[in-house]
């Protein structure tokens, strides 16, 4: 997937599961759009999806810092890198 | 110091009819909420009983995302009708966050919905499945889902009581509000409680061999608390809440009263979890009238738990004879809609606060013959203009656990 393939995929998931339509990319995303923990936890969720594998216990820990959709799209790129998508 | 407790706000979603004039409409022309139970393609095949108290009300539910993220169904239901009751009795929002408002609120179960969903992940065998089990899954479907969206998607910080005791879950909500404001704790209480469709009750029950099974083909004649044909109870879903407050404080807003809790008590059978006691019962009105400081030629209604079992129905009859006499109107109200569980309690008492405005006594739906074991009292048996001044209210659960609230007219 291409950066900007992850990036539409992304905010496709923010509008149909966040019903947050058009983030800016670096907007915090918990204090413009009260986006929580629980969020954080279904995202991942849907991230597992989106490359097709689980995410380790380390990788769930690493993306907990993570605050825009820019960071979010770097983080599914290291991702990647690990794994193909 | 003790403080009077008033009730100000009403609101009940119930399978005949979400708003009060839909409500008292079903009550006077005796509509009945049961239809034919769903097809939940797991264990509606299995059970005798095809009825069910179902809400057909269609309803839009305008939360938002952030608040709808942790609400099975059963909390949907709580979230409107306290919604509705906030709306009504107009308090500011800095009173409802002030800490000075507090939630009694509870189900049966928290959202049976989402623990089967959880359940079929676990018996799915895949790996996959793990990961459906969702972050919020366990808010959704503990017991205190409903109390605990309450505090969340209205801001309210004060004292959570979450009792979940079956069909005593809402008497006792009230119960337990009307202590916390009648002894200070609380200036204001929302109470109630709800249950979602739900056919794992309807298995439990049907296996007691206590549900309806005679009248599958025509639900509207079941359930028929005290009737010589009886057969057993229907479950069914709702949701009730209630604003209780102190008196004094509520005079002083200018809110509308719509009656008094005088009394309430709480007690155990201290035996069987599952059948009936009528001395327990009877010692539950006596301890109610006791809190009431009433005598029992005070009390003019009695909404009846009358779940229409073969014993439950002779059992209270007769614990409402010994403690009450046969003087009071006794009316089941669980003919119209059958057994909504844990919200029975609250919508018994939004339909009498109903009755006691409008001045009618509804009829127990369904009862056309008395059974003789049950006609040691007064029944409702038709349509009634009547003024109810004080009413008692009372419901009994799994568990051996019986309640009586004792409220009184306003107007």
């Amino acid at each position: 997937m291409t950066r900007e393939e992850i990036q539409s995929e992304i905010l496709r998931i923010f509008k149909e599961e966040f019903e947050i339509t058009n983030p800016g990319l670096d907007e915090n995303l918990t204090e413009k759009y009260d986006f929580d923990s629980i969020d954080a936890l279904d995202l991942l969720g849907e991230i597992e999806t989106l490359i097709g594998s689980s995410l380790t216990r380390e990788e769930k820990k690493a993306s907990m810092e993570i605050r825009t959709i820019n960071q979010i799209c770097d983080y599914i790129e290291e991702l990647a890198e690990k794994r193909p998508l | 110091m003790e403080n009077r407790v008033v009730i100000t706000a009403a609101s009940a979603i119930t399978p005949i009819g979400h708003q009060r004039q839909e409500i008292i409409d079903s009550l006077v022309n005796g509509v009945s909420g049961v239809k034919e139970l769903r097809d939940d393609r797991l264990l509606s095949g299995y059970v005798e009983s095809k009825v069910f108290g179902t809400v057909t009300v269609p309803m839009e539910f305008d939360f938002e995302r952030k608040f709808r993220k942790t609400m099975g169904p059963v909390a949907y239901y709580a979230c409107q009708v306290v919604k509705e009751v906030l709306e009504a009795a107009g308090l500011d929002n800095a009173f409802i966050s002030s800490g000075r408002l507090g939630v009694a609120f509870g189900s049966t179960h928290g959202s049976p919905t989402v623990q089967r969903d959880i359940y079929r992940t676990f018996f799915s065998n895949s790996r996959e499945g793990f990961s459906s089990v969702g972050a919020v899954d366990y808010l959704k479907s503990m017991v205190h889902t409903t109390a605990v969206n309450i505090t969340k998607m209205f801001g309210i910080t004060g004292r959570v009581i979450s009792s979940s005791t079956a069909c005593t879950t809402s008497s006792q909500s009230i119960g337990f509000g009307y202590e916390a404001v009648k002894y200070g704790l609380q200036d204001a209480m929302v109470c109630g409680g709800a249950d979602e469709y739900d056919t794992t009750t309807v298995a439990v029950f049907d296996n007691l061999l206590a549900c309806s099974t005679e009248f599958n083909h025509t639900p509207h004649l079941t359930p028929r608390p005290f009737d010589t044909k009886r057969d057993g109870l229907v479950v069914g879903e709702g949701a009730g809440a209630l604003l209780l407050e102190n008196y004094d404080l509520a005079r002083k807003r200018g809110a509308p009263i719509l009656g008094e809790v005088i009394g309430f008590a709480c007690n155990n059978n201290g035996g069987d979890l599952i059948l009936p006691n009528m001395n327990g019962i009877t010692e539950t009105i006596r301890l109610g009238l006791e809190n009431a400081g009433i005598g029992a030629d005070q009390v003019d209604f009695v909404s009846a738990h009358a779940t229409a079992t073969k014993m439950g129905d002779v059992a209270e009859a007769m614990a409402i004879f010994r403690a009450l006499g046969d003087s009071p109107l006794v009316t089941g109200l669980k003919g119209y809609m059958g057994h909504t569980m844990g919200s029975c309690g609250v919508i018994e008492t939004i339909l009498t606060l109903y009755m006691m405005e409008q001045g009618f006594v509804a009829p127990t739906l369904n009862l056309d013959e008395v059974d003789e074991r049950c006609a040691m009292i007064r029944h409702t048996g038709t349509l009634r203009e009547s003024r109810i001044r004080t009413a008692a209210i009372q419901n009994f659960a799994f568990g051996g656990v019986n309640t009586c609230l004792l409220i009184r007219d306003f107007h």
